[in-house]
This record gives C-alpha cells, structure tokens and sequence, in this order.
C-alpha cells in the first residue's frame, strides 16, 4: 500500500500523518492520533457519536475521508473546552446532568456548538435544538437535559479561556 | 416535589462524578482500549439458520498477509456457557443454530485485514428443519434445536423439555372454578418483538495474555465478576488468574449483562500470542447480540359486575432464539408483571422461554417488563371500557395496598401505586380523556423489583481527608455510583467532591452482584454505609484517645471528628493513622434478603418473591392523524416512587431515558426477521427514537419510603421503561377507538385498524 503524507490541523495543532485514501478522519483521530474523545459506532453516519467540526460545521467523521480534511480545520472535543476553561457547553452539560454514559456527548456538544455558532444570540427554542441535534442518538436521556443544557448554554455568555 | 433536603449531600441535585471526564471526551471507554502490539479480532459468522456443518476450511484465511490467529471449535476447550442453562458453544461444533452464530475467529494486523480474513473463510452446511417461531418450536414432531438439551448444566430450579428451556409457574386459588362464578371473562393475546438495547457504545473487549499466564481483559461489560466466572469455565482456569478491568460503558441496559466478545478476545490472544481487540460492528450488534425476547402473551382474567378482579390466568412465551440467555428469568419473571399490582384471590400463571432458530437474547431493561404491562394493562382498559367504569377507576378498585400479598404470598409494605395512580392522572388532566377528535389520554401502572444479590466495598480513607470508594459495581452511565457516593459522603460528614471511585477491577474491588435490575445505587449505597460505619467507629476511637474523651463522645462534621471544643479533621486521622498503622480503610457489605413468600405457589421460578418493589403510574396523551395513522405523544408523565430521591436530576434522568426507551418500543422498534434473518440490521431501518420522537416528560417522584434502602431509596432504573408501551397502547385506544394488540403500534397497524373498525370514534 502506497500511504499519504497528510499534514492535519486539529484542535488548533499541525498533525503529520501518513494515511490510507480511503481511511476516514474518525480512523485517523482515534486510531492514528489517539485522539479517543470522538466516539465510534455505527460507522455509517446514522448514530451520530463521531461528530466533529469541519471548518466549524458539524460532520460525521466516519464517512469523511481523511484525505478531504487537508488544509481545513478540524474540531474534536479534545479542542472545545478543557478542566478550568470549559466551553459554556460543557459546563451546561455537567450542570444539567446532560451527561449519562456520555458516549453521544462529545458529538452533541459539537452539534450544539455548530448550531450556536451559526446562530449567534439566539436562545434557541427547544423545538428548534431538539431538531439541531436530531442526527446524533442518545439511549440514556431521552433528550430533555441535553435539549435544556444547550438552551441555557446559548444564553449565557462565553468566559474569556 | 418534595426535596429531602434535611440532608447535607443525599437528596441534592449534584453534578454527577464523571461528569467533567465525559464533557471533555476523556473518559476511557471499552471501545477506547489500545494495547502496544495489539491485533484486532472479527468473527465468521453463519449465514444460515439452522444446519449441520459440512466443511469448514479456514485456509484461505490463513493465507492473507497480516493475518495472525484463526481459531474453530477444534482449537478450544468444548465448554458450553449461559447464565441459565449451559447450553452456548464459543463457536459452533457440528451444527448452527442461527443466523450469525460464531464459526471461527480470525485475528489479523489491522481490523480491514480480519474481516478480510473472515470473508475468505469457505464453509458448506446441510440444512435442517427451522422453527423461527415459539409456537412452531413447541408443535409436535418440531426439530429439537438442542439435541443434547438433557445433558446440559442449568440452574437446579428450571424445568426443562427439548425446546422449552424453562417453564415456570406461580399458581393460587383455583381460576377454573372462579372464572364459572365471574360476570365476565376476557381473553386476549398480545405480542411484542425483539428490540435491541440500543446502547450507542458497542460491546468491545481486549485481551492480553501476562508473562506468568495470567489474563487481563477489558471489557464494557456490565458484570466484572460475571465475565471473570464465565471466562474462567470456558478457559478452563482458576478465577484468579483472570483479572477484569472496566474503563468507561457507553450505557448497557442490560443489553451487556453476559459475556460478549472477551472470550474471542482472549482466545485470539493466546493463539496469536498478542493482545487482541474486538469491537462489535453496528450489524452485528443488531444481528448477534443478546436482545430483549419477542413474547407472546396470552391473557384471560375475570371480573364481578363492579369490577373486582376474581381470577387470572396467563400463558407467556418468550423466544429465546438460539440458546437460553436470560429466557428463564424472563419467562419467570413476566409472571408477576402480568399479575401486576392488583389484589387477585386465584391465579395461574405460566412463563415459557422456548428455543428458536433466532438470535440467542438477553436483558433489557425490566427484562419482562413492558411486555407483561403492555398485556395486563391493555386489557384492564378493555375491561373499563366493557364495563363502563373509568380505567383510572377499575385500577383503584383493584390494586394492592400495605399489608396485602403479592403473587407469591409475599407480604407488602410501602405500597404507593394509589398514590402513583392519582398524581399522575392529575398531572395528565384526566377528567377529559378525550379531549379531542384524534386526542385521547392512557394511564398504566405497573411495579418492579429492587434487585436482590450481594454487594461489597472498600472505603479508604485518604490522607487528605477525601474518601475512594471501590466496588465491582460499574458506572454504566446512569449515575447510580455517583448516588452511591452520595450517601458514603452523607455518612461519613463529607462533600460529595472529597468522594472518588476507584478504578474497577477485579484484582482490586471487592464482589458485587452488579450493575443490573435496579440494584446499584441502593445496594452499593448500603454497603457503602455500613463501610462508613465501620469508619466512624475508629476515627472515633483515634480521636477519643487524641481528646481524652469516651468515643461516644465524638461526632464528624463538616470533614472533622469534633468532641466539645475539641477538633481534629479528618484528614489529619487519616494521615496519622497511616503513619501508625496502615491506614483506614473499612469493608462493608450489604444484601438484601426476599421477603418470605408461599413456597407452595411457585414453581421452578428463579426469583419468587421480590425485594423492595417499587410502584409507579404513566400517563400520556397522544395525538392520531386517522388519515395516516401516525401518532405524536403530546404529553407524557410518569409518577414513580423511589422511596427516597437520592438525587432528584439523576432520577429524573432515568425516568426521561427509560420512557424515550419505552416510546421506541411503543412506536417504532422492531428488529425484523425473514426465515431467521434480521432484515433491518441498520441504524437507519431499526428506528430509536431521536430528539424529535420524544417529548418533554414530566417526572414526578413520590417518596414512600422502604425499609431496606439508604435512606428509604427503592430501586429506580429499570421501571420507567415499563409502562410506556401500555401508556401509549391505551391513550390510542382512547384516541381512536382502536386497540392494538402488537408492538410496536405503527402508523399502519392504527390505520388499518381503523379501517376495520365499525365504529371509529376519531
């Protein structure tokens, strides 16, 4: 096999990699890297669990190839929000008891921060973060949590990291 | 609701231990595992559902570079294995018994070269007669998929026959007799399919092989100890030298109670002389794991004029595919679920788990549960309406109250299903039942056990005061252990910050009954009080000698061991002790024993008399388009009691998880079999419910306190997946006029029920 020098940019570091054409990013970032925040399931972009940003919107990382994700930005969960700097989501999550087995979590967080982004100043309507987050399943919580954390996330304001 | 906040950290709505690790994705999980020189395992699976291997020639595999291990029946001991009955081959010997039954395991470099290597493996089979289906199994002249049956281990209780893996029975009174004397007497048969737990992490173990023989595995599974017992029978090897470790489970419901993948993981490895990862894919999962049972339930029950229940007589079938899984208990179990929380003076109750050419099953949350519900609580509906009384009526004329006996004869105390009943029916506006053309309410009421089996910890006192707690119970995600952690910090005088959980693993937490049937907060929490306890005592001895007082003398608040105006914190104890001897560290234990019961109305039932059952009532209102079937759950409320709230966000989030559960089982959820075959072994056509399928649900938590449980707390997990499925079943009927009679109630089934209907209502 012939692999490719692929130079990725995630969480806001330079990632040099040598990597299959038809490896997806959630091969390379769990697999590769070791960068294990992004969960895998289903592997065919029904469950959700693998959702990262791409360029800042949210994609599933097990259909994506590496190879498409050269010079873009990647955003896993390990790059949202660290112990003392936590993204405003991540504490609503920890706040509201958003968080069960948390195996979905790091894809809804990042489903619920694409969606913030794209909506700056909304406090969104339940409804309209139920159908935000409608691609990525939870077995634990039945939603309602996590569907409260993100609204009352979009109405707090960010603290400086 | 009521807070029970006389407390300082039990009955608080605190954040959740592990919370910080999941929100910053560095909670480990099964999945998660990666070993220096670790090789990844997959599984040849058969591709026919009942047959005798002809050939089976694993040379092509061998033949792929990359390719390290391939292993058959003929490389491994022939042990059989099952929590029930023995019956399970680690991979098929002469015949399979369903489709995707194990064949060979291949362990390569990379997971792409393995499942390659899997492909390549030829195989020929001779076909035998099928039976996909519990009453075909149970016909005359039906193939006996266990030829050997009689032969096999099981639990003593079982009564067994060819393909009847259990029979159990609970019997009082005499129904034939009653049910002549009854104003009316109701028949009606239910159904309910398999449907998958649905956890969102698949099951993954690896193994690794120590220099000295022993064997590590890690594994999501639900049971430690289980998996080290089971892996010890089929390895052939002591207990000890097999040590279990679980990092993070991406949820289980159950559905990860039995052994998985860890004895492939462990056999690849020794073969390949490597450690050895499986995980499970998304088909498989919905092809080969261990579902919840299809059931058939067959219900007839008589009444007086006003009402009053007289007799009951129950016949429920459980498929339990392949091999027995958790079936017997299933079966069993369904017996007091069918019974349901009603006074009934004759009874007789029988439970069958019976083999099929279909995936082997297990437990799903409240095993038997919905099912039994979805029967009994259908037709006490149909019975109201029959007879022109309330539902909510029919039910507080006839339910159980403290001092009455269960179906056992087991003696009831903290009985709340009144009390459940009334405030969920206030909650849902019962008075107007139909609110609407299309609109109708359903109520269902229901009860659970608190599962019994024992539990241990170890509580070390650390130097800086804080506490671990170790037990073999996992954190499976639904937040029980951080319960349990509450009231070690409630007991000992600490904030639940200055409580952690030690790592699980065998070599270092002691037993626990485990993870499952709504045990884990209560029984981990009394053993984690008794732990404390013991604690108390000799902080207090220490300090008592310190002050110069009687021990009596001594208290612990706010993180000191306090006599008068003298202090010392606990930290300092802590340290002091460990410099003179060792450090504090106390065992406790805790098991809760089933109450006495009739042993003369049971038969080869597993577990005859509940521990600390627990009552709750949902209600819901639900919206039928009649043009297209299609129905939106507009409002749904659950009244459960749990004795005492823990900490009332955790159990709320329960309550919301185990009814979207029950929605899913109600509305969409449905694995589909063509001639044995799982036709919908996809995430996208085995339909969980998403944001948008579950609405807001209202939790209320009704606090009738046991006499077992920390604080007064009765098991909560399993239960609000119970009633859903009836819930919704009748707030249809109401809406509609329909009763539907198998799960799940599709927009089709309402339709042409509808159809068929000569008065339809909406």
């Amino acid at each position: 096999m012939n692999k490719l020098p692929l130079l990725l940019r995630i969480n806001g570091e330079m990632h040099d990699v040598l990597v299959e054409q038809y490896w997806s990013l959630l091969h390379v970032l769990r697999d590769v890297l070791g960068l294990t925040g992004t969960k895998e399931n289903c592997l065919e972009a029904e469950c959700g669990v693998c959702t990262v940003l791409l360029d800042g919107k949210a994609v599933n990382s097990c259909i994506l190839l590496a190879v498409q994700c050269r010079g873009r930005d990647i955003l896993t969960v390990e790059g949202l929000g660290r112990p003392g700097n936590l993204h405003k989501l991540q504490q609503a999550f920890i706040d509201y008891g958003a968080a069960q087995c948390g195996y979905c979590t790091p894809g809804m967080l990042l489903v619920a921060k694409s969606w913030l982004d794209e909506h700056p100043g909304v406090v969104p309507e339940p409804d309209a973060v139920r159908e935000a987050i409608a691609g990525t399943l939870c077995r634990c919580t039945g939603y309602q949590k996590i569907v409260d954390a993100i609204c009352s996330a979009a109405a707090r304001v960010q603290e400086p990291g | 609701m009521k807070l029970s906040n006389q407390f300082a950290v039990v009955g608080h709505r605190l954040p959740r231990l592990d919370a910080p690790a999941k929100v910053t994705g560095s909670q480990i999980y099964g999945t998660d595992v990666m070993l220096p020189g670790m090789l990844h395992g997959k599984l040849f699976r058969s591709p026919v559902p009942h047959a005798l291997i002809r050939r089976l020639d694993v040379r092509p595999a061998l033949a792929i570079d990359g390719v390290r291990a391939v292993i058959t029946a003929a490389d491994i001991p022939g042990t059989r294995y099952g929590p029930a009955v023995k019956d399970m081959p680690v991979l098929a010997t002469d015949r399979v018994r369903y489709v995707g039954e194990p064949l060979t395991a291949v362990a390569a470099v990379t997971a792409e070269i393995a499942e390659r290597a899997a492909a390549a493996i030829e195989a020929e089979f001779d076909p035998l007669p099928t039976a996909f289906d519990p009453e075909t199994a149970l016909a005359e002249g039906a193939p006996v998929l266990h030829p050997d049956w009689a032969g096999y281990a099981a639990l003593p209780m079982l009564a067994r026959d060819a393909n009847v893996a259990s029979h159990s029975r609970i019997q009082h009174g005499d129904v034939e007799t009653a049910f002549a004397a009854c104003f009316k007497v109701y028949a009606h048969c239910f159904s309910t399919p398999v449907v998958h737990a649905g956890y969102t992490e698949p099951r993954a173990a690896t193994a690794r092989w120590e220099g000295d023989g022993a064997l590590t595995v890690w594994t999501n599974g639900q049971l430690p100890y289980e998996v080290q017992a089971t892996l010890a029978d089929i390895l052939q090897m002591p207990v000890s030298r097999i040590r279990v470790l679980v990092p993070g489970i991406g949820g289980g419901f159950g559905g990860k109670l039995r052994i998985g993948l860890e004895h492939y993981a462990a056999l690849l490895a020794r073969a390949a002389g490597r450690p050895v990862k499986l995980i499970a894919t998304c088909e498989e999962e919905l092809t080969a794991a261990h579902p919840r049972q299809a059931s058939l339930i067959t219900l007839r029950t008589g009444v007086s004029r006003d009402g009053t229940l007289l007799a009951k007589q129950a016949r429920v079938v459980m498929d339990c595919g392949a091999y027995a899984g958790s079936g017997p208990g299933t079966a069993a179990v369904a017996l007091q679920i069918v019974a349901g929380p009603y006074r009934t003076p004759n009874l007789l109750l029988d439970g069958l788990a019976v083999y099929t050419n279909k995936l082997p099953t297990g437990s799903f949350r409240a095993t038997a549960g919905p099912m039994g519900n979805f029967a009994v609580e259908s037709q006490m509906d149909i019975i109201a309406d029959d007879l022109g009384i309330d539902p909510l009526e029919l039910r507080l004329h006839n339910i159980v109250r403290d001092g009455d006996t269960g179906p056992a004869g087991e003696p009831l105390s903290a009985v709340s299903v009144e009390e459940c009943l009334r405030k969920a029916a206030q909650a849902i506006g019962w008075d107007k039942r139909r609110p609407g053309p299309g609109r109708g309410k359903g109520i269902a009421c229901g009860w659970w056990m608190t599962t019994g089996g024992s539990s241990g910890v170890y509580v070390k006192l650390n130097a800086d005061g804080t506490a671990t707690l170790g037990s073999g119970a996992v954190e499976l995600g639904t937040g029980a252990l951080t319960g349990a952690c509450q009231v070690l910090a409630e007991e000992l005088g600490l904030p639940l910050a200055s409580v952690r959980l030690a790592p699980v693993d065998t070599d270092g937490v002691p037993y626990d009954y485990g993870a499952q049937g709504s045990r884990t907060a209560f029984s981990v929490g009394n053993a984690a009080r008794a732990a404390a306890a013991s604690l108390r005592q000799r902080i207090a001895a220490f300090a008592a000698e310190r002050f110069g007082v009687a021990p009596e003398r001594v208290s612990l608040e706010d993180g000191h061991a306090v006599a008068g105006e003298h202090r010392i914190s606990i930290a300092e104890v802590a340290r002091l002790i460990q410099l003179s001897s060792g450090g504090l560290i106390a065992q406790g234990t805790f098991i809760n024993p089933p109450p006495p019961h009739d042993a003369a109305r049971v038969m080869n039932h597993p577990l005859p008399a509940w521990t600390t059952p627990s009552f709750h009532a949902h209600a819901a209102e639900v919206s039928v388009d009649t043009e297209t079937g299609e129905m939106t759950v507009e409002r749904y409320v659950v009244a459960q009691d749990v004795g005492f709230a823990i900490n009332p966000t955790g159990i709320e989030g329960q309550i919301e998880g185990g009814v979207a559960q029950g929605l899913g089982q109600a509305l969409s959820e449905e694995l589909v079999f063509y001639e044995g075959r799982v036709v919908n072994a996809t995430l996208t056509d085995y339909k969980m419910p998403t944001a948008m399928d579950v609405p807001p649900i209202e939790s209320i938590l009704v606090e009738c306190a046991s006499q077992a449980g920390p604080f007064g707390a009765k098991g909560v997990g399993e239960p609000p997946c119970i009633e859903p499925l009836a819930t919704i079943a009748n707030a249809v009927a109401a809406a509609t006029g329909v009763r539907i009679f198998s799960a799940p109630l599709t927009p089709e089934k309402v339709l042409r029920a509808i159809a068929q209907s000569e008065f339809p209502l909406g």
